[in-house]
């Protein structure tokens, strides 16, 4: 589903290289966690995916079902089925959620070629899915992400997850200002849309979103590099001998 | 030893004085040949003016004039039901090319209207001059003491489309003490034709009476439009004023406010489209006469393409205005390179115990919700629309009356079709 090749990339501003001949590939029905100590680049490789302008590619090449990936500009990408559950995500005054989750809905179904959502079939659809989030209907009533807590950010980005229903999931640092309770409603909504026919990539610092989303393969980040790959395993590894040791053990 | 050089006329300005030479509107000869005269010797006003000095009047008014004659009924109703009504039960009054229509519209209890010119008297400004020399027709409506108007009423405006015309009216609404009503004024007009369309609207607001007052400009793209609105406001008497500019190619909107009752309150809010070429100035000056009142300005403003806007807000704190609580707020979306927008405040304050403030912001929409609404699919003038939308509902929803603000909020949406 996804073939990165030697990728090469900046920081378009000031030029820093900051993954530096990366290699992944991923496969349908695969759910791959990418590891890393900060500053290593696994941000960047998110927002790389993503489209996101501030970055340049020097070098390389994403693949993505057989599509170059990165002639794709953001929106068409996202169309295109790459989600990518935001860090931070961010909070926009004055534009209603059910309105940008209703054209959110409906740019991907253009793009399929199907016929736009009903309100009454909107309304449903967004309903049950809160429900499995324990999304309280009434906060999307505000503006997109506005006044919600941290944990509350969350779960909205796998509410948005689970209504687009993505081919590709990158899902970045999605375990970052979660207390326990809501780490395991994430992981449950995340495990919910694990699918033969869909990919995940779980970006993480820590091993303990692995044990709610246990990977199939796991990756470490370091320096713009893919420097060790295995299963599950390697996550327990890191967890108990830290990435130093690991990392000085791949150079 | 100074030379004078005779100065010589624009086209424009001999357009405009041939036009009145050769058919001067029926009536109040003295006021009317006194404002033309003065035009005549000042010629219309240039940036060397201070409040003409991001609207070059003698540069921008270009074209050939002769008055609007007296469109016919059909051309008349057929022009109408090209621009649906913004709120559906209003009591209208009509007038098409500056001249009015009586179509038997019933008005409702509280409300009456005198279909003939209020009095002209000679004026001191261009825009009023303009309009004391071209005015062919106008009303004054009456809302009487302590009458609760339900039903809306309001002024329409629209050009037929004769081309090169001017079309002016004169409006004075008296809201009697301890009166509330909602008025709607909009001026509409057909695209790619020009004709001027010059308003003067003289609103006295007495003591206890509340008016909402909604402003709808929408004239057509080749448009030129010079016009004033005067609001003397009594005690504890309150006007609430929203303004949208979604048209017109030169547009000169002034608004005057004469506050001169105590514990009186004045919010105005309004929207400002600015695209194509269009030169679109809000000029507003509030002066507060007697203690303890309160204004609140706000004007959201969207520019874009090569279009330019101004906004020029003054306050005037006369020495007895004690206790003033006034505030201006004007912020812009620029969204092209080659379009722009002037602001600027003015505060002249005399009382010493008041409070003023004022600000501007001018911005680009934020990157980071750009970049958010794309990652889930929606398309980039997607989401610039809905980025802009959110900027400006903020002050339409402000209106609290659902299917006015769904009526404006379609007009931006329309505009936004056409420039976004």
């Amino acid at each position: 589903m996804l073939e990165i090749k030697n990728l090469h990339v900046r920081i378009a501003e000031d030029e820093t290289e900051i993954i530096k001949g990366l290699n992944l590939s991923v496969t349908a029905g695969e759910v791959a966690a990418i590891m890393g100590p900060n500053g290593s680049g696994k941000s960047t490789l998110s927002y790389v995916l993503s489209g996101k302008e501030d970055y340049e590619i020097t070098e390389g090449s994403i693949t993505y079902n057989g599509e170059d990936l990165l002639e794709m500009d953001v929106s068409e990408r996202a169309a295109a089925g790459v989600f990518l559950a935001f860090q931070y995500p961010v909070e926009i005054p004055g534009v209603p959620t059910m309105t940008f989750l209703k054209e959110a809905m409906n740019a991907q179904r253009k793009q399929r070629g199907e016929d736009e959502l009903t309100t009454p079939d909107f309304i449903k659809r967004v309903r049950a899915a809160a429900g499995d989030l324990k999304i309280d209907f009434n906060m999307l009533k505000r503006p997109v992400n506005v006044g919600f807590s941290g944990g509350e950010k969350k779960r909205a980005e796998i509410l948005q997850m689970s209504l687009l229903e993505p081919k590709l999931c990158v899902l970045d640092e999605t375990d970052s200002g979660l207390d326990i309770d809501a780490l395991k409603v994430v992981s449950d909504g995340v495990n919910l849309l694990r699918d033969p026919n869909r990919a995940v990539i779980v970006i993480t610092h820590y091993q303990r979103l692995l044990d709610h989303i246990v990977p199939d393969t796991v990756h470490v980040l370091s320096n713009g590099q893919i420097v060790k790959s295995g299963d599950k395993s390697l996550a327990l590894e890191l967890e108990e001998k830290g990435y130093a040791d690991i990392i000085a053990a791949a150079a | 030893m100074t030379a004078h050089t005779p100065r010589i006329l624009t086209d424009g300005e001999t357009a405009l004085f041939a036009a009145y030479d050769a058919a001067k509107p029926a009536g109040f000869e003295t006021a009317r040949d006194a404002a033309i005269e003065a035009l005549r010797g000042s010629g219309l006003p240039t940036r060397r003016i201070e409040a003409f000095h991001y609207t070059d009047l003698r540069a921008l008014l270009r074209g050939q004039y002769q008055i609007a004659e007296r469109p016919g009924e059909d051309a008349a109703r057929e022009i109408g039901a090209r621009f649906p009504r913004l709120v559906e039960d209003a009591a209208v009054l009509h007038f098409r090319d500056g001249h009015y229509f009586d179509w038997g519209e019933e008005l409702p209890a509280g409300v009456s209207v005198d279909a003939a010119l209020p009095d002209l008297t000679d004026a001191d400004d261009a825009v009023a001059q303009l309009n004391t020399a071209f005015a062919t027709s106008g009303t004054t409506i009456t809302i009487a003491q302590d009458a609760e108007v339900e039903r809306t009423v309001g002024i329409a405006h629209a050009h037929t489309g004769a081309e090169n015309t001017i079309a002016a009216m004169r409006t004075t609404i008296v809201a009697e003490a301890g009166s509330n009503c909602r008025l709607i004024d909009r001026a509409v007009g057909p695209d790619e034709v020009l004709y001027l369309h010059s308003s003067v609207v003289d609103i006295q607001i007495g003591d206890k009476a509340t008016v909402n007052y909604v402003l709808s400009i929408e004239e057509g793209d080749a448009a030129q439009r010079l016009a004033q609105l005067n609001v003397s406001i009594g005690a504890e008497a309150t006007l609430n004023l929203f303004i949208l500019n979604a048209g017109g190619k030169l547009v000169r909107q002034e608004i005057n406010f004469d506050v001169v009752g105590e514990n009186a309150n004045l919010n105005i809010s309004g929207v400002n489209l600015v695209g194509g070429d269009a030169h679109i100035d809000v000029t507003s000056s509030i002066t507060h006469h007697v203690p303890h009142t309160n204004a609140e300005e706000i004007f959201r403003n969207v520019a874009t393409e090569r279009g330019n806007g101004v906004f020029q807000g003054q306050i005037n704190v006369r020495q007895a205005a004690q206790l003033t609580d006034a505030r201006m707020a004007c912020n812009t979306l620029l969204l092209s390179d080659d379009c722009g927008f002037s602001a600027k405040p003015e505060l002249e304050i005399f009382a010493d115990d008041v409070q003023c403030a004022h600000g501007a912001t001018v911005t680009d929409l934020e990157d980071s919700y750009m970049f958010y609404l794309m990652a889930r699919g929606i398309s980039e003038n997607t989401a610039r629309r809905m980025l802009i939308r959110a900027f400006v509902a903020e002050i339409v929803e402000e209106l609290e009356d659902e299917a006015l603000i769904e009526a404006l909020e379609n007009r931006i949406d329309i505009w936004m079709e056409r420039h976004v």
